[in-house]
């Protein structure tokens, strides 16, 4: 398979990059090891998009962080995405913390980060009501907002996929093919070589070791597990933006905040681990959270919570993005230890990365502006959103809109249908793109339902149906035969 | 059937049933149930074990033919089922119920009167936060126990099952039968949630295990789960390190607790009891708001689905009387409390217009002979005696209309004699 660029991971740093790319004619593949999209660390974070204050000037960081928020204040629209445009604060409980936020102020001016303000404890309360009394002053950003990231990386890959990228899941990149003079020749993987002059490296926690394949050694990733809790949407309205506590050493601290969807969440906590693939929710790091939550919003609700996750981020030595092209194997890009902000900045990177493409690797590829890219891309119909017009006209279209599959979060056959064929193969794809299973019973109503609608129209056995690809098939087979199968081994 | 429909009735399981029989029965000329499954009975469709029954019809039923009794019952009677017909929005005020069908669209229904049935949910995972992975191979009884008797699936081969609650101990003998191995039920409390019967027909008939005081701390797997680990609690629900051991199996049961499902209630803005977490509901099962009744275990968790098809057949007929203008809407609201070992009961009031039965469940098991009283304004109105009081068995106190119409308050407790 020949391509003139090959992407490795299809986070939201390698789908931005993919889109970006796919407004020039080219040949582009987007490889993931993963079953189902996002499924890294674009899954598991705090969905937030930073108004820019927190980077430090000069860095990586700081150059893309508000230029990425202005684009998702664009692109929500364009690819219809929810973005909450909410703001957030940063909340300070004595005289030190206050010098921090003129700190961060000042720094959020530099940054270029519009509308950043110093209110007092009790203008932030009459906002937020249920944050704590001993909060004194916070740090106001107007431009930061929370968006649904299941959505954002969806939209991205499939708006790169309207334009002609073509996307390959559950394909393990191996290792790096060079050719004769030692560039770039394409990725081996566990679904055969792909060919190409361009490898960019967008693989999250794995970036550090498909850079040392090129023999790139500049940099270390350090796998940062972040844990999360997750509340019923009936909470909605109890905060309604997104709070952090006073950043310290250890990073920005525990968060809450209100989902895009109106779930009170809070997180994540910074634990370094050797494993980049584990993704187990602990005692400790469950306990640090509540902490947290309850620091800012002593009430949280946590009896409310309907599930609790972590996710694992690409922490670097540095700190800070390591996004380059190398001189030696030509044509290898990184786009790598892209940690908080990198949600924010990933559209902003994926511009960076194409230009780095056009300007140093223009020997390999030529990048010639493709006049039929089209910018925009639709959602499935989101039922739970629409007016009643609107679901009465969706119904009589098509009949399997009047059904419904996943109770909690209202939503139809019609929308898991189409999130079949726009790709989901699994049960936790199908989440992806249409949420259900979010809510409140977890799955426990719709899991059986949705397998059995992709068992259907894919034409596979149910046995067959797996959560979330490889081993984590849902079922072991049928009643009687599985009997009967024990009765003759017996 | 056409014209406006007099009583509507959200759930066709045993209360949705029986409260369509209740109202027709009581002269609601168009009666509707919907049903948001492709058939009639709720969860019983898929409780194919015996014990359904013993005190309605004085024998032992399966979940299917107790459920066939009824609906027989309900046709005759004249009632109206729409399957495949699910409610997703009610409207306060206006009382309007949207509903969608792949047939009829979607449409909005005015009835005179609701009667809420939509049952309850199994608690999930998320609710007890437990650490580890996210593996497959995790379920609710509920939903292993459709796959296995609706689907004809099996969910795994090595189960582990954690809560003791009814439908965790059928599973457990169901997936024996079904030639799985059960490696144990642990139950984080010093006693049972479920029926002491279904300990010793599903647990002990088959030597499966029963570890009380016991929970699971952790979950292993990535992809299919690989195993738990489980560690002894101390009073406070903790666990006790030293005592941790890792159980090998691929399959993790859920039985630790039902949820009355009140989504609807909540948008029809009836009032929610934080305890119960069913609809607050005076003896005619008449919710906050007048036009708005309900039955069964959207008010509280029941034991026996005859207690439940009996709340039905008063909700619905309340409901037809509130249809046909025969329910003054001044009526006394008489307030019920819980004494000290009681965990929930319902309903909260009572109006002194007819005889009613307060069900409650005790917060801590009484091992020997007691007593369930009530009292009103201090003076006993009612007394029964008991062998013993579980937790995981309902307690009935029955109060007489006369003996309340001049008091100002109720309060029932189950103490030692």
């Amino acid at each position: 398979m020949n391509y003139d660029i090959v992407i490795i991971g299809s986070g939201i740093t390698g789908a931005s990059i993919a889109r970006e790319l796919s407004k020039y004619k080219l040949n582009i593949a987007v490889i993931d090891k993963a079953s189902e999209l996002p499924a890294g660390a674009s899954r598991a974070n705090s969905s937030m998009i930073h108004g820019g204050f927190d980077d430090k000037p000069g860095t990586m960081k700081a150059k893309f962080c508000v230029p990425g928020n202005k684009l998702w204040h664009k692109l929500k629209d364009v690819l219809d995405v929810h973005l909450d445009e909410c703001g957030s604060y940063v909340c300070a409980f004595n005289d030190d913390e206050v010098k921090h936020l003129e700190l961060l102020l000042e720094q959020g001016k530099t940054n270029g980060s519009p509308g950043v303000e110093i209110i007092s404890g009790d203008k932030l309360r009459e906002k937020e009501p249920n944050v704590s009394p001993d909060i004194v002053a916070a740090l106001w950003s107007p431009e930061a907002g929370i968006i649904n990231n299941f959505e954002a990386v969806n939209a991205m890959i499939e708006s790169a996929q309207i334009n002609g990228v073509k996307l390959f899941l559950e394909t393990v990149a191996t290792g790096l093919l060079l050719d004769d003079n030692g560039n770039v020749r394409g990725v081996s993987t566990t679904k055969g070589d792909f060919i190409a002059p361009v490898v960019i490296n967008a693989g999250g926690v794995h970036a550090g070791e498909i850079a040392s394949w090129a023999g790139d050694k500049s940099f270390k990733i350090i796998p940062t597990k972040g844990e999360y809790f997750l509340l019923d949407r009936s909470t909605k309205g109890f905060i309604h933006s997104f709070l952090f506590a006073c950043p310290s050493k250890a990073g920005k601290g525990i968060t809450v905040l209100q989902t895009a969807e109106g779930n009170l969440m809070s997180g994540p906590t910074a634990t370094e681990q050797l494993d980049p693939e584990d993704r187990s929710t602990t005692p400790e790091g469950l306990a640090e959270v509540l902490k947290g939550a309850r620091k800012l919003v002593p009430n949280f609700p946590v009896n409310m919570n309907i599930t609790t996750f972590a996710g694992v981020r690409a922490n670097t030595e540095s700190g800070d993005f390591e996004i380059r092209t190398l001189k030696n194997p030509r044509g290898f890009v990184n786009a790598a230890g892209i940690k908080s902000p990198g949600f924010t900045s990933a559209p902003a990177i994926a511009e960076y990365v194409a230009g780095l493409v056009k300007e140093e690797l223009a020997d390999r590829v030529t990048l010639t502006p493709n006049d039929k890219f089209i910018p925009e891309r639709h959602n499935i119909p989101r039922f739970l959103y629409l007016d009643m017009a609107e679901r009465k006209k969706l119904a009589e279209k098509d009949p399997s809109y009047a059904q419904i599959v996943c109770r909690c979060e209202t939503v139809t056959e019609g929308q898991v249908i189409e999130a079949i064929r726009r790709g989901a193969r699994t049960v936790t794809a199908v989440k992806m793109m249409t949420r259900a299973g979010t809510g409140r019973c977890q799955g426990g109503f719709c899991c059986p339902r949705v397998a059995e609608i992709l068992s259907r129209e894919l034409g596979i056995p149910l046995e067959e149906v797996t959560r979330h690809g490889g081993e984590s098939k849902l079922l072991v087979g049928k009643t009687k035969e599985f009997l009967l199968k024990k009765g003759a081994e017996a | 059937m056409s014209g406006k429909i007099d009583v509507l009735i959200i759930g066709a399981g045993p209360a949705g049933v029986a409260a369509g029989i209740g109202a027709r029965r009581e002269g609601a000329e168009n009666v509707v149930v919907l049903e948001r499954d492709w058939d009639l009975g709720g969860i019983l469709q898929q409780c194919i074990h015996p014990g359904f029954g013993l005190r309605t019809f004085k024998e032992e039923l399966t979940g299917p033919e107790y459920m066939h009794r009824f609906i027989k019952q309900a046709h005759e009677e004249g009632v109206e089922f729409r399957t495949n017909t699910m409610v997703f929005q009610i409207d306060r005020d206006t009382n309007t119920v949207w509903t969608m069908n792949k047939e009829r669209g979607i449409e909005a229904l005015n009835p005179s009167s609701i009667v809420l049935t939509m049952g309850c949910r199994e608690r999930p995972l998320g609710a007890i936060r437990i650490p580890g992975g996210r593996p497959s191979g995790i379920y609710t009884a509920g939903t292993a126990q459709r796959f296995v008797n609706m689907e004809g699936y099996m969910p795994g081969k090595r189960a582990v099952i954690l809560g003791s609650g009814d439908i965790g101990l059928i599973m457990a003998r169901r997936m024996i039968w079904e030639g799985a191995t059960v490696e144990g039920v642990y139950e984080v409390m010093s006693w049972p949630g479920g029926l002491r019967r279904n300990i010793a027909q599903c647990l002990d008939d088959y030597g499966i295990p029963f570890h009380l005081r016991t929970t699971v701390t952790k979950i292993h797997g990535q992809d299919r789960l690989e195993g738990v680990t489980v560690a002894e609690v101390d009073d406070k629900m903790t666990p006790i390190p030293g005592t941790e051991r890792y159980v090998e199996c691929d399959t993790l049961l859920l039985a630790i607790g039902l949820i009355p499902e009140n989504e609807l209630s909540r948008m029809a803005g009836v009032d929610i009891h934080p305890v119960t977490g069913g609809p607050v509901v005076n003896d005619l099962l008449q919710t906050t708001n007048p036009a708005i009744f309900a039955a069964g275990n959207v008010v509280i968790v029941y034991d026996l689905v005859d207690n439940v098809s009996d709340e039905g057949l008063i909700a619905g007929a309340n409901a037809a009387k509130f249809a046909l203008g025969k329910i003054p809407s001044t009526a006394k609201r008489i307030p019920v409390k819980g004494g000290e070992n009681v965990r929930l009961y319902s309903p909260q009031f009572v109006t002194g217009k007819t005889d009613s039965i307060i069900f409650m469940r005790v917060t801590h098991p009484i091992e020997k002979a007691c007593k369930v009283f009530a009292t009103a304004d201090g003076e006993e109105i009612y007394s029964q005696r008991l062998r013993y009081a579980r937790p995981g068995e309902m307690n009935e106190v029955k109060i007489k209309a006369d003996k309340v119409q001049n008091v100002n308050s109720i309060t029932i407790d189950i103490q030692p004699v």
